[in-house]
């Protein structure tokens, strides 16, 4: 345990037994948030454009209907996951912060093939077990650069790429209408196109289209470039519930707020059916 | 550590209940070029000297203040190669913590832990203390902090401080030119003057390193044309 | 069966407007037999930070312990209260530490900041935060509870009305769950402080 009092860095393997146990007895794993997902990069004459859908689910549950699947890497450097949710989300973060420690110490501005190392290299450390399918693209030193990473470590660098379960919508539409030297208004179209094809066609992506432009003068995140599936109705008036609708019940003292030192505004329950709390 | 028997804690009590070695080690510090910091309403400044043994030096090769995180850097005074041991560790740890909360390391924090690193090499088997002060500034959810961590491990806050050959000295420099609402760009003009104070020949912009964060909470470290211009503005 | 419904429960956290509100259920169960309608799955972490667990019951009773103990050792260590942000963000880099072998529970975790605005967010067993600007739930009928949210949610909600609302949402959702349920308890988080409510719910 390190002076400040946190577990030691690494994976702890404490609970693996067990959890085999329960498996072997019929107790199936649960299975964590997955990004369903479509994401995709192109690299236009000046920079890259990256893209993503927002829908995260479990099983066939929409669990998040705007999450961000464009992850910080470095100030001109971004990552599209796909995947189990906290792997990408972990991943990212980590080489993030192992890529600041080492800008810092060659006192130069981060790479994007110096984070496609790392990414590659922890990934496939861990045999695929860290599912992490990512979009790599960024600016450095060397002009712009767009890669995908696979869950084993193994990368592809090329000048468009598809990702997660609506790569091939995306990638129709990129095969169809990529070309060179495109502007940055043209590329942010394209994958526009690419994500929302993936959102339309296939069922594990959803929602908005997020798009992160990298160019050499900066990086300009859009969250909710298109909003083409927002809830058509609600209820103008919401649904009110007038007080003391929700019946409380008496004898709960033991139940009463939390422990030690916490104030309690209005006491539990007196005797009756329903609370008077209007006054 | 500690492992072999022979690997005791170089660091003993004398007789009269000093750590001698903690004594030489301050030495050490007061030999080197002098550092300081000064704390101003809405910012922090570092400065040192950064004078090299030749001429034939190449001047740009070295770099004296380090940035730890976007919003914390430090200065050292004492062993060069004793202070990035401790760079690294700081930046290490900073980072540790980064992971865990997902938030840039408080300043405080961050000194208790390299000040811990410290100590620990005061008790240790088979080390030395480390021959080096540390000016350590950042900006935080508190404000400006400025901190010194000496190579016993102990840590003060200040207003304004001063470590190295020159420490006496400017100490009583700037006590006599600190106010409590003094602004960063008249602090770095103090920091400047403060320097010049003891300086053995003429200040320019590659003998001295001024490192400043302010109001933006991103340290930097001001490069020779920009300590240039300070320089000018105090002719 | 998943190991996360062998003792049911489930939890949800709504904003309000300056307050925020966290409920859950109280029956502890192993598989469909009902051992315990007294069960806690909602812990206090500070006066303005309230931690809710689904799960297995085991591995709650572990967490709310291990995180206490990284709650107190930073408020010892750094002489503050901890942030509800930065507290998700410490559950969050907990429970990833065991991406191998996890602890099966679902966090929830509602409070408000310094300026008293609501902070929420739920996240699954390996981490992964989702933060809401309106509920978050999770437990044996997450997806219930998402409807009733949907339906039933209005922003910028008085705590009395908070209160009521979020009520509503946890007990029409659990009268669909047979695995969840045996009455239930609600906390109304104020800048003033905390009010707790149990509530009548079916007993079958």
């Amino acid at each position: 345990m390190t002076s400040s009092g946190n577990a030691p860095g690494g994976f702890s393997f404490d609970n693996v037994i067990r959890n085999s146990m329960l498996q072997q007895k019929g107790y199936a794993p649960p299975t964590a948030r997955k990004t369903g997902t479509t994401i995709a990069g192109v690299v236009f004459s000046g920079g890259v454009v990256l893209g993503a859908d927002t829908r995260a689910t479990s099983g066939p549950t929409v669990f998040e209907k705007n999450c961000q699947k464009i992850h910080y890497i470095a100030d001109s450097i971004m990552c599209c996951g796909a995947g189990t949710a906290a792997d990408t989300d972990a991943t990212t973060q980590l080489i993030s912060s192992q890529l600041a420690l080492h800008s810092l110490a060659t006192r130069r501005a981060p790479r994007v093939a110096t984070a496609l190392n790392m990414l590659k290299q922890m990934l496939f450390r861990y045999q695929g077990h860290i599912s992490a399918a990512l979009v790599l693209g960024g600016v450095d030193f060397h002009g712009p650069h767009l890669y995908t990473v696979y869950p084993h470590g193994s990368t592809d660098r090329l000048p468009y790429v598809t990702m997660g379960s609506g790569s091939l919508a995306a990638m129709a539409v990129f095969e169809s209408k990529y070309k060179e030297d495109m502007t940055a208004d043209e590329a942010k179209q394209l994958v526009y196109e690419g994500i929302s094809a993936g959102i339309f066609n296939d069922l594990g992506s959803g929602g908005n289209v997020d798009l992160c432009i990298i160019t050499k003068e900066g990086k300009e995140l859009i969250r909710g470039y298109a909003k083409e599936n927002e809830r058509k109705y609600r209820r103008p008036a919401g649904y009110i519930f007038p007080h003391g609708a929700t019946p409380v019940i008496a004898g709960s003292e033991q139940f009463k707020g939390p422990e030690k030192g916490f104030s309690v505004v209005a006491e539990v329950a007196p005797a009756q059916d329903t609370m008077d709390v209007s006054a | 550590m500690g492992e072999s028997d022979y690997s005791f804690s170089l660091t003993t009590f004398s007789p009269s209940g000093r750590l001698v070695q903690i004594e030489y080690a301050l030495n050490a510090v007061t030999a080197g070029a002098t550092a300081l910091g000064i704390k101003a309403k809405n910012g922090i400044v570092l400065a040192t000297e950064k004078r090299l043994p030749s001429a034939l030096m190449a001047e740009d090769s070295v770099q004296k203040v380090s940035m730890i995180t976007e919003s914390i850097g430090l200065v050292y005074a004492g062993m060069g190669p004793d202070s990035r041991v401790l760079v690294k560790k700081a930046r290490k740890a900073a980072q540790a913590y980064a992971r865990i909360y997902k938030e840039v390391i408080p300043v405080g924090q961050l000194v208790r832990e390299v000040a811990s690193v410290m100590q620990e090499f005061t008790q240790s088997g088979g080390v030395r203390p480390f021959g080096v002060s540390l000016l350590v500034a950042g900006f935080d959810d508190e404000g400006p902090q400025l901190c010194q961590i000496d190579p016993s491990g102990s840590y003060y806050a200040w207003k304004a401080s001063a470590i190295g050959k020159n420490m006496v000295n400017a100490k009583t420099f700037l006590e006599k030119r600190y106010s409590d609402d003094i602004e960063l760009e008249d602090a770095i003009h103090t920091a400047i003057l403060t320097l010049k104070e003891g300086f053995e020949g003429q200040v320019t912009e590659s003998n001295i390193e001024i490192g400043i964060i302010g109001e933006d909470k991103v340290f930097r470290t001001l490069t020779p044309a920009d300590t240039k211009d300070y320089l000018t503005e105090l002719e | 069966m998943s190991i996360l419904e062998y003792n049911g429960g489930c939890v949800i956290a709504m904003a309000g407007k300056d307050c925020v509100a966290i409920a859950s259920d109280h029956r502890l169960g192993v598989q469909l037999t009902t051992v315990a309608m007294d069960a806690t799955r909602i812990f206090p972490m500070h006066d303005k930070l309230y931690l809710g667990l689904t799960g297995l019951m085991t591995d709650i009773t572990t967490l709310d312990q291990l995180f206490r103990f990284r709650l107190e050792m930073y408020e010892m260590r750094e002489n503050r209260k901890i942030k509800p942000k930065t507290f998700s963000n410490l559950v969050s880099s907990t429970l990833y530490g065991k991406r191998f072998g996890p602890y099966f529970s679902e966090p929830v975790i509602a409070g408000l900041d310094k300026d008293n605005k609501p902070f929420l967010c739920s996240m699954d067993l390996l981490g992964c935060i989702a933060e809401a600007d309106d509920f978050a739930v999770a437990g044996t009928c997450a997806e219930s509870l998402l409807g009733t949210c949907e339906t039933f949610y209005r922003p910028n909600l008085e705590p009395e009305d908070l209160f009521e609302t979020v009520s509503q949402s946890l007990l029409a959702a659990l009268d669909r769950d047979c695995i969840s349920g045996w009455g239930a308890v609600v906390h109304i988080i104020t800048k003033d402080g905390v009010t707790t409510r149990e509530l009548d719910g079916r007993m079958d």
